[in-house]
């Protein structure tokens, strides 16, 4: 399971976690997200997650 | 009628509909907003001689698209642009600054600069300011009131974003004044002449920190505060320059200090004003962020919170907006604009508050989020933790408000009676105990 970071507001998305509150359940990867599928902080696209290390 | 449709079919306002610096609006905005958000959601103003644009949806659409920038240079009354070698360090920042590169630079700079900014480095801040914190209330003690602005708003936020940036203590005065400064050279809302003599004094601020990065640069290890990460931030071969990194230390001020004056202020205001909620987030401190943003959302602080200027010729909503005007983004109106939001202007810290454009959206995102979230919960949990019983002077603080600040409906008294044991009366004491017994059943 991976951790993927908004590189425009720090919002990490959490693959292990998913996002129960918004239908998105643990476990659910990444690329799995639909392309149309935003950042719950800051509404910035998909494109701007990188992988994070940390 | 105080409104027109323009022949061409442009929606028109002037200040009798909307005028932001009037007294009235300033304490009570909250019928202009609703008015501005149901009926005048983009409407260009007469007086102001801007756009304005005030719905929840508005304001969502406009911060997701990038033909409004928030470059002051793209405004058709920004001064000319001056040669490279005639610059000063103000505006050499300016140019780095996150509101001036093009969408590419600006992912470049997020990118680099988004370790000294996420939330588990703002996490790791909680241990650095919070003896800032405490050291404010101790300054309080016990007295029978206090005032909310002068003894905690007005303090901690400048002294913790000195920390940060480190600033020693004994330059509070100094930073505080390059703070507003580097904040009003580019408020479009004040004279030219009253913008340029901010800049020269926010001169002194820049070769502060030039020399201090300087200094970082020089030494075996930059350090692993702020200002070090900014230094050691790297994608392969690129770093960020010195310019760079002082329009980061730029965005973390307009950020992190005169708009977190409010943020105390507002927030100390809607807690005490609403008991119940002061009450439950004792009982749920784990509602703290969530509760920070509905404070912020509710307290709608902002008179003319933020601007855009397109870049562009563009159809908005229905209005044809000319390339370089500029538009006031009438944020604090969205916050609480009843399309969005049940019940817009009571305090919930149970909310939900999925889409709130508390800090923007989009872009420009509000950088510094993470760490007001951390300094303001840290104010308000010390705040229950010395006065769980504190309620405001008269029911309403005796509140007052500068109605000169430039883009904040400031207030600058808000009066907090303290209900601490050695003051209370013992009839008084007796209700409290009661509250208290409820409160940990």
């Amino acid at each position: 399971m991976k951790k993927w970071i908004c590189i425009i507001c720090g919002y990490i998305y959490d693959e292990a976690v998913g996002m129960p509150d918004h239908g998105i359940a643990a476990g659910t990867r990444f690329e799995s997200l639909p392309d149309d599928w935003t950042c719950p902080e800051c509404g910035s696209p998909k494109e701007s997650f990188e992988l994070y290390v940390g | 009628m105080n409104t027109s449709t323009a022949t061409e079919g442009r929606v028109e306002i002037d200040g009798r509909i909307f005028n932001p610096y009037s007294k009235d609006f300033i304490r009570s905005p909250w019928a202009t907003w609703e008015k501005m958000v149901l009926e005048y959601p983009v409407a260009w103003h007469k007086d102001l001689n801007m756009w304005v644009v005030s719905s929840h949806d508005a304001c969502a659409e406009m911060l997701k698209n990038n033909v409004f920038t928030p470059n002051y240079k793209a405004w058709e009354h920004a001064p000319p642009e001056k040669p490279e070698a005639e610059k000063n360090d103000f505006e050499r920042s300016l140019d780095h600054g996150l509101f001036a590169t093009k969408t590419q630079d600006h992912l470049r700079l997020r990118k680099l600069a988004m370790p000294a900014f996420s939330k588990p480095v703002m996490g790791k801040i909680d241990a650095k300011i919070r003896d800032l914190v405490t050291g404010v209330f101790d300054e309080i003690g016990e007295p029978e009131q206090f005032d909310a602005f002068s003894m905690i708003a007005e303090k901690l936020p400048v002294r913790a974003i000195a920390r940060m940036v480190g600033v020693p203590t004994n330059k509070e005065a100094f930073f505080q004044e390059f703070a507003v400064s580097v904040i009003k050279s580019t408020r479009i809302n004040l004279p030219a002449k009253e913008r340029q003599a901010a800049m020269q004094t926010s001169l002194a601020g820049f070769a502060y920190f030039k020399d201090l990065i300087a200094q970082r640069r020089a030494a075996a290890h930059p350090g692993d505060d702020f200002v070090g990460s900014l230094i050691s931030a790297s994608e392969g071969d690129d770093r960020l320059g010195d310019y760079d990194i002082m329009a980061m230390i730029q965005a973390v001020i307009v950020a992190g200090s005169d708009t977190a004056t409010d943020l105390h202020t507002y927030a100390i205001q809607g807690l005490l004003s609403n008991p119940e909620q002061y009450r439950l987030l004792r009982q749920r401190p784990e509602l703290m962020e969530n509760a920070i943003i509905e404070l912020l959302r509710v307290g709608a602080f902002g008179k003319m919170p933020q601007y855009r200027f397109a870049s562009e010729d563009a159809e908005f909503r229905g209005q044809h907006i000319r390339k370089g005007q500029s538009i006031l983004l009438n944020l604090t109106a969205a916050w609480v604009d009843p399309q969005k939001w049940e019940r817009p202007r009571q305090l919930d810290i149970t909310r939900r508050l999925d889409g709130n454009l508390v800090f923007g959206a989009g872009a420009h995102f509000c950088i510094g989020t993470y760490l007001v979230r951390v300094q303001g919960g840290l104010m308000i949990s010390e705040l229950m933790k010395r006065f769980p019983n504190a309620e405001l002077v008269n029911g309403n603080g005796e509140v007052e408000y500068d109605y000169n600040h430039h883009n904040a409906r400031r207030i600058n008294r808000l009066l907090v009676k303290s209900n601490v044991r050695s003051h209370v009366h013992p009839a008084q004491e007796r209700v409290i105990r009661d509250a208290t017994v409820e409160t940990s059943h």
